[in-house]
């Protein structure tokens, strides 16, 4: 399958994380950005589409949840996936309420990740029909 | 005319003898008048001195119409009728007091009655409130004594005589100190204000077995601000304490054997890392690479809870040796020199010359200072700037070392609780370098231990300042 076309924003602060993630997403076939703050994110997003989100929720100055709130002003279509490190962070209800389309733990496989990323594609696609 | 002379001789005798017994009568008068008014004023005077009976009235009244009236019959009727009317003048307004006293009197009683009436309600009702409050204090699972100033036990409730094995009867009324056994208790009584919290280990009488027990105690002041005893709330805390143990124990342990394949692990990375079984990718180079620092961070994480284990239990080994500051801190800030660089962020030392030496374990406190500074690297933006200051302290019986950063500071809830093991503030984890979140426990014990304090300081945005101190030998 070709994924190239498909844009992935890959939105945290640790880049050991970023690093092999970004790269698998590449090995797969997507075409993969870094952001490494909420700040560059939006930069982005406004110069370039993306197709969609991966957001972590703990990154200093501008945390995850405001992030999504901020995009969410100017775009209100593009599917967002929290990363989060806590099972039971508080912020993911609170990021729910600006749309998101799912969660992935940084404890889980990347497989994960990437099931929760071609759901979300799909329902986008098919809420474009 | 011879018989002129003769008459006028005797005409004057008589108007002389006429005149003698006239000088005498009004001599007589006037003596009588004198007489009847020295009678009159001490009449008065008798009448104004003293209460008079009934039955004197009526004779005063009588000797006073008689007077007036010169003793004739109708003088006496009109006496009789008018002491009559006096008299009954005189019962009907007794009467009337009489009935005017009553009412008063009837007044007050009823008044009276009402009032014990309500006090006998407000009586029932604290007397209700008292056995609720009563049955509340004796059903409550903690232990609590009251005693007052003079350490006598004034209350104890079932569950301090069962945690005391002490039968409360025997005890109130008594001084406190006056057992063996109660001797821990006396020193629970006698908790200071900056002490409200103790724990005393207690051999019960009846089981043998060692009790824990935490007395949280507090001072009990009149309005008026008086000490007039103290009320201590005693909780179990024997099977708490055994599980912290256990805990700590497995925490141990499990440190222990995870620390075995770790090193396997890293040892088999630098292996390839380091081209000894062969050339590696970039690719290869980079991931292994990512691996290794993040086993290096786990490793620190496992250490840490090592550590803290380890200081839980009092099971530490500490060595001291005087040393300087002044090393410490550069020795601490030199490791963490590359780390800051790759976020462009300067570490400024600023410590005041001559700075005594203290007596401390090196180690130790290099750790400290690491998890310090580290999480000021952690949280400070790029191109920020971090000082460390040595100097000494105001009382001039300590140093005092503070670490400031220009980060995103700590909102002020949060920085007594900075401290707690695990803690994250909710916007983002507090935590030191390794993310672990116990670095400012471990930090807090290994200060503590050296008879020290570290506390935080800082505005939301502003910044942050971590401040502990090292008591100088006397």
């Amino acid at each position: 399958m070709d994924n190239t076309n498909i844009k992935i924003l890959l939105v945290d602060d640790e880049s050991d994380f970023t690093q092999p993630m970004s790269f698998w997403l590449k090995s797969k076939g997507y075409s993969v950005l870094v952001a490494p703050s909420g700040e560059d994110a939006i930069k982005i997003i406004k110069e370039q589409p993306v197709d969609i989100i991966f957001m972590d929720l703990n990154m200093p100055v501008m945390d995850g949840v405001t992030t999504v709130k901020k995009i969410r002003e100017f775009n209100n279509t593009v599917p967002i996936i929290i990363i989060s490190a806590y099972v039971d962070d508080k912020r993911i209800s609170e990021a729910t309420n600006y749309g998101i389309s799912g969660v992935f733990y940084k404890g889980e496989d990347f497989q994960a990740g990437l099931a929760l990323l071609e759901s979300a594609l799909r329902t986008h696609k098919q809420l474009k029909k | 005319m011879e018989s002129s002379p003769f008459i006028i001789y005797v005409t004057a005798a008589v108007v002389g003898i006429v005149i003698a017994i006239l000088l005498t009568y009004i001599a007589r008068l006037s003596a009588q008048a004198k007489i009847n008014a020295d009678k009159k004023a001490k009449k008065q005077n008798y009448l104004s001195e003293n209460i008079l009976s009934d039955a004197d009235i009526k004779k005063t009244l009588y000797e006073e119409i008689n007077e007036a009236l010169a003793s004739s019959a109708r003088a006496q009727e009109v006496t009789n009728r008018i002491s009559d009317i006096f008299a009954q003048e005189v019962q009907k307004r007794i009467g009337i007091k009489e009935q005017e006293i009553s009412k008063k009197y009837e007044t007050v009683i009823k008044e009276k009655s009402i009032n014990e009436e309500i006090a006998w309600k407000k009586y029932k009702k604290v007397l209700a409130e008292k056995k609720s409050t009563d049955a509340v204090i004796r059903s409550i699972a903690e232990g609590l004594i009251v005693v007052d100033s003079k350490g006598k036990v004034i209350m104890m409730n079932p569950a301090a005589q069962r945690l005391l094995g002490a039968s409360g009867k025997d005890k109130i009324g008594k001084p406190i100190s006056e057992n063996l056994k109660e001797e821990q208790l006396i020193s629970l009584v006698k908790t200071s204000k900056d002490e409200e919290n103790k724990e005393i280990e207690l051999v019960s009488q009846e089981d043998e077995t060692k009790k824990v027990i935490r007395a949280s105690s507090a001072v009990i002041e009149s309005e008026d601000g008086e000490t007039v005893g103290m009320v201590s709330v005693l909780s179990d805390i024997t099977k708490q304490r055994e599980l912290d143990r256990m805990k700590s124990a497995f925490v141990a342990s499990v440190s222990h054997e995870l620390r075995t394949p770790l090193v396997a692990i890293e040892k088999s990375i630098s292996l390839i890392l380091d081209r000894t079984t062969g050339p590696i990718t970039e690719n290869q180079e980079q991931f292994l690479s990512i691996a290794q620092r993040n086993l290096k961070r786990l490793t620190h994480l496992i250490n840490d809870l090592l550590d803290l284990s380890k200081l839980e239990a009092g099971k530490m080994s500490f060595s001291p040796a005087p040393d300087s500051v002044e090393k410490i801190i550069d020795e601490s800030i030199e490791g963490l020199f590359t780390w800051a660089n790759t976020k462009s962020i300067s570490i400024q030392r600023n410590i005041s010359s001559g700075l005594p030496e203290v007596n401390v374990d090196h180690n130790r406190i290099v750790q400290v200072l690491v998890n310090l500074i580290g999480n000021a690297i952690k949280f400070t933006p790029h191109n920020g700037v971090i000082t460390v200051s040595a100097g000494l302290s105001a009382e001039g019986d300590s140093i005092e070392i503070s670490v400031k950063d220009t980060g995103i500071g700590i909102p002020p809830e949060h920085l007594d609780k900075v401290f707690d093991k695990f803690y994250q503030v909710s916007e983002r984890s507090v935590t030191d370098i390794t993310g672990t979140g116990i670095g400012l426990s471990i930090a807090k014990e290994i200060v503590q231990w050296h008879g020290g304090k570290i506390w935080a300081e800082s505005e939301k945005g502003m910044g942050a300042k971590f401040t502990f101190t090292l008591p100088l030998r006397k």
